[in-house]
């Protein structure tokens, strides 16, 4: 595979026309060739973007590049949650796999709790793979590259960067890097405590009302940030009305990247940009404007 | 008819004689599907046989007949309708909490909910007394979740087994069918409409824009059996402002195309495009037996729903476990899919729509 035709098919993907079926086979095998090299704990030097959740809205992450500057003149951490609920989760995670294969040392693309099997195959992405290929194929390739996803990036030993939050199995950045992660994320355990926690305004660790991972305190970001001489946790995961949301006396920030979720929830979306001086700054951004989907309709098997 | 090789537990086996399909006694419905080999047993099963009967014939009774076709309503029926009033009122009586800038589920909801709790039994004058617990089950299951807030397919198909007991103790006729869809069900679904507006219930299990709705399934279903003789209406007509203006009110499928319309942002073709690419078909007649075919696999065929399904003398299903405990955790179906619980919290689409309120925050 050339770097032609990789930058032919990012044009492509760019312009949200979804990649055949073969491409995305190759794509994909590319993809997992380059992410088995990436950390568990993946290290990334600012300057560098961070950026939330995505959830298959397209023309809101052509926005984010827009704002937040093209790859590879800005470098980007994205923290999973590409696919689910939005109308182009194929084309979404398509573009960004390709800029990981065309720019692997600019960009780094973590795990979400929607990058599995489990999810992914309820509440949306599935079912949007079937209608736009007329097979599973392409689901599988893709969520077997969801397998090889690092779960935290570390930006310049000050920023750790995960798409849920902390675990009450992991104290320190080693343990984190002693994880096994090449696996369908499990339902329970460390790796699904960093894909799916939230921090919460109480104490200590807590059951989480989603029913995996857990919610954890002030208390517990504190020891985690101490004891591991780091200064902020940046996540995603949770739908905040204006893209950001500062908690833990600002130990933690989450930061989600899909305006108006779903079409409708009227939320701003945000990136935090870390400057070369380690200087943050939180960019906010609103739904593009769009046009009417160009795919075309297709009857689904049930009626035909 | 059903076999009553699970009623160990009963001490006496005199049988109720408004009941002669039912061996076993009644009993408080729980819940018997917990796993996937249970869900597979369940939709070879009996009771799956007569649940979509049920909802078979009742499709079959409203082709043809609008939402203001005059049926004549039999006592029950009319009792039905009293009783869902009744419910509808109480949400202007317990308004919704202030939560500030919170989009998700009003807590106020479960105070609704305990009065539901609390009057049901009484409320259920018709239903014999050695069934009301039984029977009110179902009933109490059937407005959504009370702990998290939350409402879909799961909570409707509760209320279609409520009526399904009504038919088995003789309560329900069949002649009744076309007004148990166009009155009594159709007024739940406005009990519903009320309840997800006024405390924004939350949509279980959400597949996002690729589902066929937030909340609601069987008014699709009946609402394409409705339209699917119709002279002219189309499946594309749902695109038609002006069709929806002047059927929204006569028929189940337009009146929730129009309502999905005044709570979503842009076209069907982005917020709903499974509605949309169901637009495409010819005809009703398949919409309405696809819709059925959608049904039996995207609710009656998910363990995340059917894990809440509830069974007792009446609906019967006997699933693996032993089925000592009554109020059993969350069954997490690791293996095929997520439990709902385990998703992103979504906040309702109303809420989106009435919270307009938003102060831009400087950047930093
Ligand atoms: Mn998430």
């Amino acid at each position: 595979m050339s770097v032609g035709s990789l930058e032919n098919w990012i044009e492509q993907l760019k312009k949200c026309k979804p990649l055949l079926e073969e491409e995305i086979k190759q794509l994909c095998s590319m993809a997992v060739e380059i992410l088995v090299k990436d950390k568990v704990v993946q290290k990334v030097s600012a300057p560098v973007t961070i950026c939330g959740d995505i959830h298959g809205q397209f023309h809101d992450l052509t926005e984010l590049f827009n704002v937040g500057g093209q790859l590879p003149d800005t470098n980007y951490v994205f923290m999973g949650d590409y696919v689910d609920r939005g109308y182009y989760s194929v084309e979404t995670v398509s573009l960004i796999i390709a800029l990981k294969v065309r720019f692997p040392k600019r960009i780094a693309i973590l795990r979400g709790n929607h990058e599995t099997r489990q999810i992914s195959q309820v509440y949306g992405f599935y079912d949007e793979c079937l209608r736009k290929y007329g097979s599973a194929n392409v689901w599988k390739y893709f969520t077997d590259v969801f397998d090889c996803l690092p779960l935290t990036a570390l930006v310049e030993n000050e920023i750790i960067c995960m798409h849920g939050g902390l675990s009450p199995s992991l104290d320190t950045l080693d343990h984190i890097r002693s994880l096994d992660r090449f696996q369908e994320l499990p339902g329970e355990g460390p790796m699904a405590d960093l894909c799916w926690s939230d921090p919460d305004e109480r104490y200590g660790w807590g059951i989480s009302p989603r029913g995996a991972g857990y919610t954890f305190g002030e208390d517990i970001s504190e020891a985690f940030l101490q004891n591991n001489g780091l200064s902020l946790i940046a996540r995603a995961h949770q739908l905040v009305m204006d893209g950001y949301y500062w908690q833990h006396s600002g130990r933690v920030v989450t930061i989600f990247s899909a305006p108006n979720y779903c079409y409708r929830c009227g939320n701003q979306a945000a990136i935090m940009q870390v400057d070369e001086h380690r200087k943050r700054k939180l960019v906010q951004f609103d739904a593009a404007p769009r046009t009417e989907p160009q795919v075309s309709r297709r009857t689904p098997d049930y009626f035909l | 008819m059903i076999s009553s090789s699970d009623n160990s537990h009963s001490r006496d086996a005199h049988t109720h004689n408004s009941d002669s399909c039912c061996s076993s006694t009644p009993r408080i419905p729980k819940r018997e599907i917990l796993t996937k080999s249970d869900l597979e047993r369940f939709q070879t099963s009996e009771t799956y046989e007569k649940y979509m009967g049920f909802i078979t014939k009742l499709n079959e009774a409203v082709v043809d007949k609008p939402l203001d076709y005059s049926a004549d309503k039999s006592d029950n029926i009319t009792f039905l309708m009293e009783l869902l009033d009744k419910l509808k009122a109480w949400v202007d009586e317990i308004p919704p909490a202030d939560v500030g800038l919170s989009r998700f589920g009003n807590p106020s909801f479960r105070k609704w909910h305990d009065k539901l709790s609390e009057k049901h039994l009484e409320l259920l004058t018709i239903v014999p007394e050695d069934y009301k617990t039984e029977v009110g089950t179902y009933l109490l299951a059937s407005f959504g979740d009370y702990k998290r807030i939350d409402y879909g397919t799961g909570h409707e198909a509760s209320f279609m087994c409520f009526l399904l007991c009504l038919q088995h103790l003789g309560l329900i006729k069949e002649e009744d069918y076309p007004a148990l869809v166009l009155s009594v069900f159709w007024q739940y679904i406005m009990v519903m409409r009320k309840l997800t507006h006024a405390y924004w219930l939350e949509p279980a299990g959400s597949h996002g824009v690729w589902g066929l709705d937030d909340y609601h399934f069987l008014p699709f279903l009946f609402g394409s059996g409705q339209l699917s003789t119709h002279k002219y209406l189309r499946p594309k007509s749902i695109h038609d402002p002006e069709i929806l203006e002047e059927f929204g009110e006569k028929y189940m499928y337009l009146s929730s195309i129009k309502h999905i319309n005044s709570i979503k942002s842009a076209t069907l073709r982005w917020h709903s495009p499974m509605l949309d690419d169901i637009s495409g078909v010819k005809k009703w007649e398949k919409v309405n037996s696809g819709m059925f075919k959608m049904y039996k696999a995207e609710v009656l065929n998910k363990l995340p729903i059917m894990q809440h399904f509830l069974f007792g003398s009446i609906i019967q299903f006997k699933g693996s476990a032993d089925g000592t405990e009554v109020e059993m955790e969350h069954v997490h179906a690791f293996g095929q899919e997520h439990p709902l619980c385990c998703s992103i919290r979504i906040p309702s689409s109303i809420a989106a729509v009435q919270g307009e309120l938003r102060k831009p925050i400087p950047f930093d």
